[in-house]
């Protein structure tokens, strides 16, 4: 297990940097550079030549990317060319609120998602099962952006301002700047509406995904020996069938923080949310180079990172599953 | 018995009218205290005043800075940091008197020496400022004395003290002490002590992305200013999370508003403050004139452009082809004013020339068969906008349209602003954009956007005539024979089409009830410092 452990983190590393050199490259085929933006209305060919060489973006790509790795190595994540904001300043800033929003959009996802597939798996075929399916299927074809104005209508302009329609408020003693408002309920109501626009989507496929499951693993035969030995239906299910059916939904759940992270872009956009989503979006239509490098990367990271505890998630849920042998 | 009820009388009429008092305004007296809470639909680039680009980054400069004089919606000159000014009778010395009680945020006075301080950095090459060119016509900034400040000029120059005013930020003073102490880094990022101005409002803190936040500077000049204790900046981008905001009370004041969404704000918040006035920004169907013989950009070698080089398919194309009232009803709903000029119906010594450019598909037709063009050979051309303002894809569609119903085919390219930019700039490939550029409070600011040296005259016309009017009208210190000459000049720009015109540009702003004292002067001057919010 330590042996299959050790690989798994080793391989995360040219897997990130893999990600960053695409990214990299991506982003100097676009045109448009940063001086542009940094430039602005004062833009003048002699002195977009000038800054563009003391940024050294006059380089070779392949130096360019060196030089930023080599950096990186010594934790410097760089500063932004248009603001001058060190990078990893304003990620760590940012970080904490994209993923507090992304858990709680999963939390939301599940919390719909499992009542619904199991009650829908254990009544196939019945109004039960229609329903859930037919709410499954609006769920995951409605745009997260969409069911967020919905949401906005609803919450913030309909029910006057019962929920509030845009910014964050902190957790209390997670301030990261001088001026902010904390507080656990502003907290909640801030993140309830943008959770929800990302989790509904989630939760549809979730729904699929776990009743497809549990209705296969309750025709197998240790859940019917289960029922033989006349265990209630709700503890074969739950307790017996459940576990193994998690398998793939927790599969995809890990791919689904791909999806979260892409959402979480134009959800916090929509709701005025200053996390990671606002921050990369911004660096990309600015060609902010160094910023979208640290929004990659640390995307990336998220991702693999996450995938990597769900794949160490299937040995508990399995205890078949052995790792390193 | 008697005299007991009178006294209780008078002592509870009394007690009522102390009551009463308490907390209750004289109707339209300022209240002091409170947050203006403002949303803004953009991001502000960074707090380096001098360099940074966006009216976002503007209209902070303006609250935390101070210049040396201000100009009000009527066009009249009041000081900010001086209290008076005269001009010499050659038209080329400004002396400027200082008020005595202007400090900067970190203490240390504001005074001649800071006023050249300033200005030289504006105009040194090093600082890249956008403003530059803007100070061309200045020869020297000279120190009489701590209070008089002395600015000669190489040629008499009329907008002097609308380009002090109002070109961009106009003059934002800078702190020597603190410009020495921190770097250019720490001003773009926003570091409290190296944002350093003499306003109404001190910097507190920037959170790029999330937050904006400037306290009241209780050594401000003007005594009793500002009445707010803070001012919030927030970014959201959407504008129907701002309309939400907005009627969910969480927002005060919405800085600039998206001109197809102001119905709906009306209709949701009958009592809010709709504050607009006559556009100063023009909407343009720029069309490129000459594109580089030699193929590199940039190059001073031009030939005509294959399509719009040619000055009756401009005409064809740009005047006669395109209906602006139609443009106006569909894109700004009726809330925009069709115009040909290209000075926009606000701005001064603006002319109405539309009857240059009658929407005639008829005459389009004819002058395009005697180019050439016509079912045999068909013209095509690729209308380039960018995803900065919705209405610009909405405007490019109408006028898709209408090129149909002319035969002609356009196009439509779709690009973010920096792709744009980097195309107009650059001397790229392109044919026809929709853009609104910059508001323009006068003619002579739309200098450096048309010129045929500058970057930003994207059509790259060679007409030399249209900088000598410019040079003229900047120079000529008569009102009346200048308000001749941007006549002149703006029959000269529509009959040669080297700006194409559709309409205004609306600007709207959007306060709550509760938010009084604002004097809306369009995008130039955008103050809180008289703001009050009676609650």
């Amino acid at each position: 297990m330590r042996v299959y452990v050790l690989r798994r983190l080793l391989q995360v590393v040219p897997t990130v940097l893999m990600i960053t050199l695409v990214v990299f490259v991506m982003m100097r085929s676009i045109p448009g550079d940063p001086v542009v933006a940094l430039l602005g209305d004062a833009y003048t060919e002699e002195d977009a030549v000038k800054l563009r060489q003391s940024y050294g973006l006059d380089r070779p790509l392949i130096v360019q990317y060196l030089i930023w790795l080599g950096k990186l190595l010594q934790g410097d994540w760089g500063a932004s060319i248009l603001s001058g904001r060190p990078v990893l300043q304003d990620v760590l800033i940012r970080l904490p609120v994209t993923l507090e929003l992304i858990v709680l959009s999963m939390g939301v996802a599940i919390i719909i998602a499992m009542p619904a597939a199991i009650i829908a798996s254990v009544r196939p075929n019945t109004w039960s099962d229609y329903t859930a399916m037919t709410v499954a299927l609006a769920g995951v074809s409605i745009p997260e952006f969409f069911l967020g104005v919905l949401l906005l209508l609803v919450f913030s302009v309909g029910l006057q301002g019962a929920l509030p329609s845009s910014g964050w408020v902190y957790l209390p003693g997670t301030c990261p700047t001088v001026v902010c408002i904390t507080g656990a309920w502003g907290n909640l109501g801030h993140v309830l509406m943008p959770a929800i626009a990302l989790g509904v989507g989630r939760a549809a496929i979730l729904t699929r995904l776990v009743r497809a499951s549990l209705l296969e693993i309750v025709r197998t035969e240790y859940v019917t020996t289960a029922r033989a030995k006349g265990l209630g239906e709700g503890r074969v299910v739950l307790k017996h069938a459940l576990k193994n059916a998690l398998i793939p939904a927790v599969t995809v759940m890990g791919l689904q923080v791909g999806f979260l992270i892409g959402g979480a872009i134009v959800v916090e956009t929509l709701f005025a949310v200053p996390g990671l989503g606002t921050f990369g979006i911004d660096a990309i239509l600015a060609r902010d180079y160094q910023q979208v490098q640290g929004f990659v990367l640390l995307t990336a990271l998220t991702f693999v990172v996450i995938n990597l505890i769900v794949d160490f998630t299937y040995s508990f849920l399995d205890p078949r599953i052995r790792y390193g042998a | 018995m008697y005299c007991r009820r009178f006294f209780f009388g008078i002592a509870a009429l009394v007690g009522l009218i102390v009551l009463l008092s308490d907390g209750v305004a004289v109707a339209g007296e300022p209240r002091r205290g409170g947050t203006l809470r403002v949303a803004y639909g953009n991001e502000i680039a960074h707090l380096d005043f001098h360099t940074a680009p966006g009216y976002e980054m503007m209209w902070v400069a303006m609250n935390v800075g101070c210049g040396l004089v201000n100009i009000t919606p009527d066009g009249k000159f009041v000081g900010d940091a001086a209290e008076s000014w005269q001009l010499s009778p050659d038209n080329l010395t400004y002396t400027f008197k200082l008020r005595k009680n202007v400090l900067f945020h970190d203490g240390t006075k504001v005074d001649a020496a800071a006023v050249k301080f300033s200005i030289d950095h504006l105009m040194d090459p090093a600082t890249k400022s956008g403003m530059r060119s803007f100070y061309d016509p200045v020869h020297s900034v000279e120190v009489l004395d701590p209070h008089t400040v002395q600015i000669r000029l190489k040629q008499p120059y009329a907008f002097m003290l609308h380009m002090l005013a109002a070109y961009r930020t106009g003059l934002i003073l800078y702190s020597p002490t603190a410009t020495q102490k921190y770097s250019l880094e720490d001003r773009k990022q926003g570091k409290p002590g190296a944002v350093v101005g003499c306003g109404p409002f001190r910097l507190v803190e920037w959170v790029k992305g999330s937050h904006l936040v400037m306290d009241r500077f209780g050594k401000y000049f003007q005594p009793g200013l500002p009445y707010l204790d803070r001012v919030v900046i927030r970014v959201i981008k959407d504008p129907v999370t701002q309309m939400a905001a907005f009627k969910a009370g969480e927002i005060d004041f919405i800085a600039s508003f998206s001109p197809e969404h102001v119905d709906t704000v009306k209709a949701q918040n009958p009592n809010a403050q709709i504050l607009t006035g006559k556009e100063t920004t023009p909407m343009l169907a720029a069309m490129k004139v000459t594109v580089p013989r030699d193929s590199k950009p940039m190059s001073k070698d031009r030939a005509p452009h294959p399509i719009f080089g040619d000055l009756r398919v401009r005409k064809a194309v740009g005047c006669y082809g395109i209906d602006r009232q139609e443009v106006v009803k569909i894109a700004f709903k009726g809330q925009a004013t069709p115009w040909v000029g290209m000075n926009p119906p606000g701005t001064l010594d603006t002319v109405d020339v539309n009857h240059m450019c009658p929407y005639d598909p008829v005459r389009a037709k004819a002058m395009l068969a005697e180019v050439g063009y016509g079912p045999q050979k068909p013209l095509t051309f690729e209308l380039m906008t960018n995803t900065e303002k919705s209405v610009f894809n909405v405007i490019a569609t109408v006028i898709k349209e209408q090129m149909a119903r002319i035969g002609v085919t356009a196009n439509i390219r779709l690009v973010d602003k920096v792709s744009w930019m980097n195309t107009t700039l650059q001397d790229g490939p392109w044919d026809m954009y929709v853009e609104d550029l910059l508001s323009l409070i006068t003619l002579d600011s739309n200098g450096y956007l048309s010129n045929t040296t500058s970057t930003w005259s994207h059509p790259r016309h060679a007409d030399t005539k249209v900088d000598d009017y410019y040079a003229r009208y900047a120079r000529e210190m008569d009102p009346g024979k200048r308000r001749a000459l941007a006549k002149e000049l703006q029959e000269y720009m529509a009959d040669k089409l080297y700006w194409n015109n559709i309409s205004g540009s609306p600007f709207f702003m959007i306060a709550q009830p509760r938010m009084k004292g604002y004097v809306y002067n369009a995008e130039f001057e955008v103050h809180y410092h008289k703001v009050w919010l009676d609650k």
